[in-house]
């Protein structure tokens, strides 16, 4: 028995050099995109169109991709804030991946964007491991999942540079000290920023969409 | 859960080389980075599964983990990021910052998956042993 060497090209490589050629085109294109990561029910759709809602009263264009295994429903709710939006279905996929979201941006009026928002299937595993090609990445939990969901997927939010926990008005109600969840993140990723919002009635999105250092809307 | 679709990914990449290699495959070392999630399990079935009918049929798939490395354009550093190490995780966690400055950092090592090398036998090596 042997051993021989291989070439030592990385497995996911395609994934990587995918995403990167996205990063590319964003920037020649001048669009900023954020991706969008959390649990099933965080609040993703209603926290993205509170800051559809913001970015359009300040003339920004943005458009969405709206990821979930089945149905359209999240994608006709962002076209009813009057954004340009593709609904993707990743049918057994649990995340997106390079690939899909360069096939969703072909479809985009992507010179006529400034802001595109990403949002990905509901999970907090895989979508870490599939790199888009985004600007900014946050990742949204919600009080009602409790507050340990940074200490059970330490992983992603290791890795992510914006944290929201959303549905801060139900906090007492169901029991769970919002602080918490911000020190465990501040303890994993120090580096990252975290927030409160309540997206259904607008708290906390204005000091959001600060953190995301939107490009200026006279240099456009 | 998106063991399969690496698995396949590996297969597909090592294909090629494995069946230009004329022997048994019988091991296949892979390197994997602290911060990829990826269950070893899961990868070690979807590997023998997806490996069924091509000439990796019947290879052990071994995983080893890659520590995360940083860099700090700060101060200089250049070796092992510091963990959050707890009970309450079940797991240490890389910390994405200086350990000596407490700066930014660029990741030098922690994300690749990358096949380190293949264990094979050939009709030699029976004839000797």
């Amino acid at each position: 028995m042997h051993n021989v060497s291989v070439n030592g090209e990385d497995i996911l490589k395609r994934q990587l050099e995918l995403a990167e050629t996205n990063r590319r085109l964003l920037e020649e294109k001048q669009v900023m995109a954020v991706s969008v990561m959390g649990a099933i029910g965080s609040g993703k759709t209603s926290l993205i169109e509170r800051m559809i809602d913001q970015l359009i009263a300040k003339g920004y264009r943005v458009g969405t991709i709206a990821a979930d295994s089945a149905g359209d429903d999240d994608h006709r709710r962002f076209l009813s804030r009057g954004v340009s939006s593709l609904n993707l279905n990743t049918q057994d996929d649990c995340h997106l991946d390079a690939h899909t979201v360069d096939h969703a941006m072909s479809h985009l009026p992507m010179d006529e964007l400034d802001i595109l928002f990403i949002e990905n299937v509901g999970n907090l595993i895989c979508p870490a491991d599939f790199p888009l090609g985004t600007a900014v990445e946050i990742v949204v939990v919600s009080t009602t999942e409790g507050d340990d969901m940074v200490r059970k997927h330490p992983k992603i939010f290791a890795q992510t540079d914006i944290l929201v926990l959303n549905k801060v008005d139900l906090a007492d109600a169901v029991g769970v000290d919002p602080q918490r969840v911000v020190d465990d993140y501040a303890r994993i990723n120090p580096h990252g920023k975290a927030f409160l919002t309540n997206a259904r009635h607008d708290t906390g999105i204005d000091a959001l969409l600060e953190a995301l250092n939107l490009p200026c809307t006279n240099t456009r | 859960m998106h063991e399969y679709s690496v698995a396949s990914e590996l297969i597909h990449a090592l294909l090629p080389q494995a069946e230009s290699l004329g022997g048994k495959i019988v091991g296949v070392f892979l390197k994997k980075g602290e911060l990829r999630i990826l269950s070893n399990h899961a990868m070690v079935n979807a590997f023998e599964l997806l490996a069924e009918g091509t000439v990796l049929e019947g290879a052990q798939l071994e995983i080893e983990l890659i520590p995360v490395t940083v860099s700090c354009a700060s101060c200089g550093y250049k070796g092992e990021a510091d963990h959050v190490e707890d009970e309450a995780f079940h797991f240490s966690v890389p910390i994405l910052s200086c350990p000596t400055c407490g700066a930014e950092v660029d990741l030098i090592t922690g994300r690749e998956l990358v096949v380190d090398r293949l264990s094979v036998q050939t009709s030699e090596d029976s004839e000797t042993s």
